[in-house]
């Protein structure tokens, strides 16, 4: 006969504080996490491909026939992954070759899950449906995760793509190795590098840089560094002073105590940098932070101190809208001291 | 034909029952032609152990987006997927493939990269999961999915393929490799009775 360990350790029955014990430790860690989204993407053709019935045919006729082939292809513009109708985006590519799904392109249509890659000298502009548009810069490598009614997801791998968006916040969301930059209506650029370090800059509007738990809320004229590991720094200001940088470096590399150098750095125009450690630091790091951002912006009267000290999601939130008329036009609501 | 099983897959999402109702090849076949609530349905049925195999192998933070990872690569490869009754399998690989590549891009972490999920758990708890991932991949990702998801070692069987007989080897070995670990004698002390 089996202990009774044994019995609920397979199948619960019976007893063993120990092992409960365990579970109620662990359990902390349960997925409880719904499908983020609903699937974007169609799935693609169930046949790979139709140039596996021909390749055969044009391997029997010989090289001539493999070369005509090869020509037919680059003058379609790329491989039938790429030209096929069906869901996607339509792209055109200047300065160099590109390949997509495998072939090599000068335009066609970028089909769900299909692969972009600029060469050292390629650009390539690609349409996201009826909301905007992309430009993706030499030596860059973009799929197209999903489009539909619901959103339109992207995914850059590795180089730089420029993005304009005019759409509802959140049906544009690019991933990258380490974060998805989620468009709340906006211009942007994302670079990646190839270790997957991922910068965003906007230029205009708001994007969510968002991974690892963390969400970098990052409107125009700021910039953001998502990291391996780390998921998204804390966001600073295009033309933050180093010391702010350093520090801010510092910060998102694992240690508190650069909060106060921080707050010592941050002027009007890092108030950015200033919100986004709201719900970043602990209790005590944060009193300072509320301090130095009150006392470069001042805090309305529907945001309470202790509430925003107190991390309340809420307060911390009225507090981003009213300062973010200030991120959108700085000289329009002069800070109460500089 | 194609309607009742949406619509069965469908209402599966709000009422358990009638996910139990759709076999795994149903909802695979039903997902395959673009039926997003029978894919939403296979979700409700594997994102446990799916999360279990990347919580194996790295931070809890990071675990929950291998699982999105996961599903989102299942749905875009689904059309390749020839055989329908294959999927627990199919998925399970997809699942440990996505995982090691996220373990291979992160640094060494600490009992602290586990620490920073929401609720917060316990420093013992980040230091038990620690402990688990330090066995071999056999009996961690058992011990994750009986210990942490909750599951049965009957349901464990059922969505891993292993012989239930076998998932209580794996158990009970990993536990008793455990408890060596952590070094505390409470920890399946009743194993050793």
């Amino acid at each position: 006969m089996r202990p009774s360990m044994s019995d609920y350790l397979f199948d619960k029955t019976g007893d063993d504080p120990a092992v409960a014990e365990l579970e109620g430790l662990l359990g902390v860690y349960a997925h409880r996490t719904p499908l983020r989204e609903p699937p974007l993407r169609e799935p693609p053709p169930r046949e790979p491909a139709r140039r596996r019935r021909w390749l055969p045919a044009a391997a029997a006729g010989g090289v001539i026939a493999a070369a005509a082939v090869l020509v037919v292809v680059w003058r379609s513009g790329g491989s039938e992954e790429c030209t096929a109708a069906g869901p996607g985006f339509a792209f055109s590519v200047e300065g160099g070759p590109a390949r997509c799904g495998g072939g090599v392109a000068s335009r066609g249509t970028l089909r769900v899950g299909a692969w972009l890659e600029t060469s050292s000298s390629a650009v390539a502009g690609v349409r996201i449906a009826d909301i905007g548009e992309l430009t993706v810069f030499p030596d860059s490598r973009v799929r197209l995760v999903g489009t539909g009614a619901d959103g339109h997801r992207m995914q850059l791998a590795r180089g730089k793509l420029a993005a304009r968006v005019v759409a509802p916040p959140r049906l544009f969301v690019v991933d990258t190795p380490v974060a998805a930059a989620v468009d709340l209506g906006c211009a942007y650029e994302l670079t990646v590098d190839r270790d997957g370090r991922t910068l965003l800059r906007v230029t205009s509007g708001t994007v969510s840089l968002e991974g690892h738990g963390l969400v970098a809320y990052a409107p125009m004229g700021t910039e953001v560094v998502a990291s391996p590991g780390r998921g998204p720094g804390t966001p600073v200001a295009v033309g933050a002073p180093d010391s702010l940088r350093a520090a801010v470096a510092r910060f998102d590399g694992g240690d508190p105590s650069a909060v106060r150098a921080i707050v010592d750095a941050a002027g009007l125009s890092d108030t950015i940098t200033l919100w986004n450690l709201l719900s970043r630091t602990s209790a005590t790091e944060r009193a300072t932070v509320v301090a130095r951002l009150d006392e470069l912006a001042g805090r309305p009267d529907s945001v309470r101190a202790d509430d925003v000290r107190a991390g309340d999601s809420d307060a911390i939130a009225r507090w981003r809208h009213a300062l973010e008329q200030r991120w959108i036009c700085l000289e329009c609501y002069p800070g109460k001291k500089q | 034909m194609l309607l009742a099983l949406e619509m069965r897959a469908a209402s599966a999402q709000g009422r358990s029952v009638d996910a139990r109702e759709a076999t795994v090849a149903e909802l695979v076949s039903a997902a395959h032609g673009g039926n997003r609530a029978a894919f939403a349905s296979l979700y409700e049925r594997f994102h446990r152990v799916v999360h279990a195999i990347a919580l194996a192998r790295v931070p809890a933070y990071d675990a929950g987006d291998v699982v999105q990872d996961v599903f989102a690569d299942a749905w875009s490869k689904l059309p390749r997927l020839r055989d329908p009754a294959a999927f627990p399998g199919w998925i399970l690989a997809i699942a440990r493939n996505r995982a090691i590549d996220a373990a291979r891009r992160q640094r060494p972490v600490g009992v602290a990269a586990d620490l920073a999920v929401d609720p917060p758990p316990r420093i013992e708890a980040a230091a038990a999961l620690r402990a688990i991932r330090e066995l071999p991949d056999t009996y961690r990702e058992t011990l994750v999915m009986r210990l942490v998801e909750g599951l049965t070692g009957l349901e464990i069987a059922e969505h891993t393929g292993m012989t239930p007989e076998s998932v209580r080897v794996h158990l009970h070995r990993g536990m008793k490799l455990l408890r060596e670990r952590l070094g505390d004698e409470r920890i399946a002390g009743g194993g050793a009775r």
